[in-house]
């Protein structure tokens, strides 16, 4: 298929393959003349932007040359020191001249680094080392052969006497294998290969026929003993195949062409493929190795009298016509339609005020018969080239990484030489054995109920003393009397408080009362409350927290402290306050009534808070046993986060497993885990933590999601159930899949016993039913008034937001235990906030239905 | 760290060029030069030949297995440019479609997420891809994007169907449907990312940074994450790993890997997306990961068909 296209009569010089990006040299070709009659001559550099739809290509760099080229080369030579290397060129005379590739493309017209004209007549054979690119051979007339070194460019060597009788040289070529070994051919069918540390011919291979004109030889890329000969004679089109191991008469003849073959190019990326262009207008690809015609290009009408293929892009080869056309084709096929329309639409734009002759007229109007396509679809080679055999490689699977088989390749000397090795591994990666070992550690011990022994062995080990204090506290936390052993631990004795108590209790309640009356800013209320909570003094608690104006923090420490207290607390508020908000306590307060446990919890929590602002995060280490004794995973998991941000990528998961472990029992725990587990998560966008992603491949997700599905299970929440799922197994298991796989399967299958759609969702607490009726009664009547499917969706969307909204309502009709008061209002704040939206976004979707509203 | 737990005799009788592990991991189905694919039933370390598919009249070069929700369906394509989609009914393998729509060699194939349906795209020589949905009533739809890699497409990768950063977002919020995306390399030395708009598929994003032939691309499995990450490997031997923090997908940002000293044919991203298996030419397997600076390591290498392991390769040659 072709891609490109310059309209040059010019012979083509490819960038070496180490250089990116891909140039094209054009020299104006010697012995040929277009239209014009021009005689000037030019190198220009052309890049091929593959990326570019058009035919045309670039010129990144020209320089005016007085000389014609009959043969040109790019070599790599200057490549290492930066520049895109040195270009050759073999004129007429004996002319070899060397050009800086780097100033023609920087336009400098002072580009030239030699000459010289030692040759006698054209020449037009030329080739570079493929070992030393600094090592040029030439021939021309008189069977002249030199080797030129680049760096001393003065005097050339030979490589042996000049093989008699004396005749032009059509071409040399270096072995592609041994670095010494040197081929030249003339016309008159005599190759002869010398060798460059004799200095002599060491084998001339000729064919009895004497019928061979031999205009190319190419060296076998692969096998340092074959050689291919093509033979220009029209009588005669063959190419030839010698091995010099039997140089009486040729291994093989590749008989296609009907007219003489100009020119050969073997490719380096695939020794396979064999370009040959002929005199019969044809360029075919052949397999060297087997004498089949692989592929034949569409080219035009004309003669092709140079191709090349390039050395950095295997599938493309360059071909120069006599028709003035300088084309790169793919030889991996496609399709032509769209391009040769463009090809029409571009030959008649440019002939349309063409007048080369400069008569002063335009030419006649071009009666353009439609070109020729000879078929939409250019077949790609009959066998894929070397580069497209792409070998197996690894590719992960569930669990498992798939290890695959290779070609192993054979000392590269052997045609073809591939063995196959027709074996598949599959291989187990595990990258984390150490945290997989940890977590299973955890697991056996809570499924077995082993979690108090399993905190006392990790006291046990622990070095760290912080981390020897976090399994205490999680210790106790699994005690039967967690109260007592928590305040031991911190270092008071029960006994002892009790005594201080009535001194204490004196204390405090002076300070309250100085401070209703002065209003005297004590500066640290919150340690005598807390001082008054710990020794259970609630009285004193509440007398403190009403000097200090926190009515609802008063309410609900009240609470814990019995009918009495809260009654008269109750009156105290009302009597301090006549402002509406307060009702709002209040009918909180009638919900709380059965959180006994709310005292130490609020306490610790506080005290936690506290710990966690000052210092600067400090003490955030203290902060997060706090939280372990309060039992407030949510802020522990926030702290501990911030603590161990950038520290260690497991940190997270030591502390929070166990946590997550111990305090499991509660759904609401779990979620927040889950809630701060997507926290991290963001982190790891931001780079500061990747704690889950670094997981083995039994990734963490699944025991999180296990333990999750499990607290669903047993909380019948079936939106949970499946929100936590879609996270945790949305990489590529589904719920919705009819079967899962093995490990999943396992997992789901409580799930699946009891689907969560069956399970009945509990009545919405009375106290909001409602709110349900208000809102049910609005959707519905809004959806008899909708007429249009869009105004339905969003009502479907609202039905769907307010579904959520009364589970939330379901899930605070069994609040946690856990949940701190504070925590508790907000969420009931925003529940509000979310009824006002709610109302806002059905004003604002449906302004014609506002009056049902 | 790297253990072989098996050894699959494929009795291919030629090079072998992709191997595939369906959904549960306990089939595995290879293709090769021989014209043919194969299917084998691996269970309990044991290997069965289960099909030994022939349809293929060329080397086929890859294999992919559809969504378990569609039944056994697999998907392969060949240098004879056919894509042939197999399926397993009563045992028995037969064709359910054969695609002939490319001019040239189809280089890749790949399932978008089920989300989608049944939706393959695949990648050829001819430089275009083809999208091909099958239709509920069995019928098979091509949508062809001519001129998407000029002298060819060597692979192609879907975006996940997960909307990156779902996982944040507030869980009430309207439920918006994923795009539907895929990456391609090609031999223009170019990463492009497609989308589809009203049915139709436009070129999103043209991403520039190999020298030489893109070899494959992986999009990477997402759970969510605010960030999309796609990896992709070139004849220069370098591995990007390019990644997009923008939600719209506007902007990716390349980051190299690692360069090595030969070809790399394919990178494979682990099931969670962390870690990136990357297959030279060298024979080597190796094993990346990200750390929790941001900078890739490399945590095994493995030679090809051994389960040896070793430790990071420091002495790996830089070119």
């Amino acid at each position: 298929m072709k891609l490109k296209e310059i309209e040059r009569t010019a012979h083509q010089a490819w960038s070496p393959a180490a250089h990116h990006p891909i140039y094209l040299a054009a020299g104006t070709s010697a012995q040929q003349l277009d239209a014009t009659f021009s005689t000037n001559a030019a190198l220009e550099i052309f890049e091929l932007d593959l990326s570019d739809p058009g035919f045309d290509m670039k010129l990144q760099g020209s320089i005016k040359t007085a000389n014609r080229y009959h043969k040109l080369l790019w070599s790599s030579h200057g490549l290492g020191s930066g520049g895109p290397g040195t270009l050759i060129g073999g004129g007429d005379g004996g002319l070899i001249v060397l050009y800086d590739a780097a100033r023609i493309l920087a336009g400098d017209v002072e580009a030239e680094l030699g000459q010289s004209v030692r040759h006698t007549g054209p020449v037009r054979a030329l080739d570079i080392n493929p070992f030393q690119n600094n090592l040029l051979a030439s021939g021309a007339n008189d069977s002249e052969i030199y080797i030129w070194d680049l760096n001393n460019f003065a005097t050339p060597m030979t490589p042996g006497a000049q093989s008699q009788p004396l005749e032009d040289v059509g071409c040399v070529a270096w072995n592609c294998q041994v670095q010494h070994i040197l081929a030249s051919a003339t016309p008159s069918g005599k190759a002869v290969v010398w060798d460059l540390r004799k200095n002599e011919p060491i084998i001339k291979v000729s064919d009895h026929t004497n019928r061979m004109r031999c205009s190319g030889i190419a060296w076998h890329p692969d096998v340092a003993t074959q050689m291919v000969l093509a033979s220009e004679d029209d009588r005669m089109p063959v190419i030839q195949m010698w091995d010099l191991r039997f140089a009486t008469s040729p291994l093989r003849v590749f008989e296609n062409h009907s007219r003489g073959i100009l020119t050969i190019a073997w490719s380096r990326a695939d020794p396979e493929l064999l370009l040959s262009c002929a005199k019969d207008n044809r360029i075919l690809c052949w397999n060297p190795n087997t004498g089949e015609v692989l592929y034949e290009l569409p080219t035009s009408t004309q003669w092709c009298f140079d191709i090349q293929w390039c050395p950095r892009n295997p599938a493309l080869i360059s071909a120069a016509s006599f028709d003035g056309l300088l084309s790169i084709y793919s030889v991996m096929g496609g399709s032509l339609s769209a391009q040769s329309q463009r090809q029409v639409d571009m030959i008649s734009s440019s002939f349309g005020n063409f007048d080369p002759f400069g008569t002063g007229q335009p030419l006649p109007p071009l009666q353009l018969t439609q070109p020729h396509v000879p078929a939409a679809t250019v077949l790609p080679l009959k066998k894929p080239p070397r580069w497209i055999r792409r070998p197996v490689g690894a590719s992960f699977a569930v669990s498992y990484c798939l290890h695959g088989t290779q070609t192993f390749k054979m000392c590269g000397s052997l045609p073809g030489g591939l063995v196959q090795s027709h074996y598949v591994y599959v291989s187990q990666v595990v990258t984390e054995p150490h945290l997989l070992s940890r977590s299973a550690e955890l697991q056996a011990a809570g499924h077995t109920g082993h979690l108090r022994e399993f905190c006392h062995a990790k006291v046990q080990a622990s070095i760290d003393p912080l981390e020897k204090d976090i399994w205490s506290f999680l210790q106790v936390n699994l005690e039967p009397d967690p109260r007592s052993k928590f305040l031991k631990l911190i270092g008071y004795n029960p006994d002892e408080l009790a005594q201080k108590r009535p001194w204490l209790h004196v204390v405090v309640t002076i300070s309250a009362i100085e401070l209703s009356i002065s209003s005297y800013s004590f500066a640290d209320v919150d340690g005598l409350i807390g001082q008054a909570l710990l020794v259970g003094d609630f009285e004193a608690a509440v007398e403190l927290c009403l000097g200090d104006g926190r009515y609802a923090d008063a309410i609900i420490l009240a609470v814990a402290g019995g009918a009495d207290l809260l009654e008269r607390t109750q009156e105290r508020y009302f009597d301090k306050s006549s402002g509406i908000g307060g009702t709002f306590c209040i009918i909180k307060v009638s919900e709380l009534q059965d959180e006994q446990a709310l005292s130490l919890s609020f306490l610790v929590d506080a005290l936690g808070s506290r710990l966690e602002m000052e210092d600067g995060g400090r003490l955030c280490a203290q902060a997060c046993l706090c939280y372990i004794c309060a039992g407030n995973v949510d802020k522990l998991a926030s702290c501990w986060d911030g603590t161990h941000q950038c520290s260690d990528s497991l940190a997270l998961q030591v502390g929070m497993y166990p946590a997550v472990g111990i305090f499991g029992t509660n759904l609401t725990c779990r979620l927040v885990i889950c809630l701060k587990i997507r926290l991290s998560f963001n982190n790891v966008a931001t780079g500061n933590c990747t704690h889950l992603r670094n997981g083995d491949t039994r990734e963490q997700p699944y025991w999180i999601g296990l333990h999750l599905l499990h607290s669903c299970q047993t909380s019948k929440n079936n939106i949970f159930s499946h929100r936590i799922l879609a996270y945790f197994f949305s990489i590529s298991f589904s719920f919705s899949s009819s079967t899962p796989p093995p490990m999943m399967f396992i997992l789901l299958q409580p799930a699946q016993v009891q689907p969560p759609e069956k399970i009945e969702k509990r009545p919405i607490p009375e106290e909001h039913a409602s709110l349900r009726i208000a809102f049910d009664g609005l959707v519905q009547r809004c959806l008899i008034a909708a007429s249009d499917p869009q105004t339905k969706r969003k009502l479907d969307d609202a039905n769907k937001r307010l579904e959520f909204l009364y589970d939330k309502l379901r899930e605070h009709s069994v609040s946690a235990l856990s949940l701190v008061s504070r925590d508790f209002k907000t969420r009931n704040v925003n529940v509000g906030i979310y009824f006002k939206n709610i109302i806002s976004c059905l004003r604002a979707k449906m302004p014609s239905h506002l009056e049902l509203l | 760290m790297v253990s072989v737990v098996n050894t699959v005799d494929t009795s291919h009788e030629d090079m072998i060029h992709d191997a595939q592990m369906d959904y549960y991991g306990t089939r595995l189905a290879t293709c090769s030069s021989d014209r043919s694919v194969k299917i084998f039933d691996i269970k309990n370390g044991s290997q069965i030949l289960a099909a030994d598919l022939r349809g293929h009249e060329g080397p086929v070069w890859q294999v992919a297995w559809a969504h378990p929700m569609f039944g056994n369906v697999l998907a392969s394509c060949s240098y004879d440019r056919k894509v042939i989609i197999w399926k397993e009914e009563g045992g028995t393998w037969d064709r359910l479609y054969e695609y002939d729509g490319h001019d040239s060699s189809v280089n890749s194939v790949s399932w978008a997420s089920h989300e989608f349906g049944l939706l393959l795209a695949c990648g050829s020589s001819d430089g275009s891809i083809s999208v091909l949905s099958c239709l509920g009533d069995g019928t098979w739809e091509p949508h062809k994007i001519s001129n998407a890699h000029t002298i060819g497409c060597n692979a192609v990768s879907w975006a996940p169907a997960v909307i990156p950063g779902t996982l944040m977002d507030a869980p009430s919020g309207p439920k918006s449907t994923p795009v539907k995306r895929f990456v391609s390399g090609g031999c223009d030395n170019l990463i492009k990312i497609w989308r589809e708009e009203d049915g139709q598929w436009a070129e999103e994003k043209k991403m520039e940074a190999h020298s030489d032939w893109v070899r494959d691309v992986a999009w990477a499995p997402s759970i969510g994450l605010p960030s999309g990450t796609i990896a992709s490997c070139s004849q220069d031997g370098r591995v990007f790993i390019w990644t997009c923090d923008d939600p719209a997908g506007g902007s990716w940002t390349p980051k190299l890997l690692h360069k090595f000293g030969d070809v790399v044919w394919h990178v494979s991203w682990s099931i969670t997306g962390n870690i990136l298996a990357v297959s030279g030419g060298d024979n080597k397997v190796s094993l990346w990961k990200e750390s929790t600076d941001g900078q890739w390591k490399c945590v095994s290498d493995v030679n090809k068909g051994q389960g040896i392991s070793s430790g990071p390769d420091e002495t790996r040659p830089e070119q």
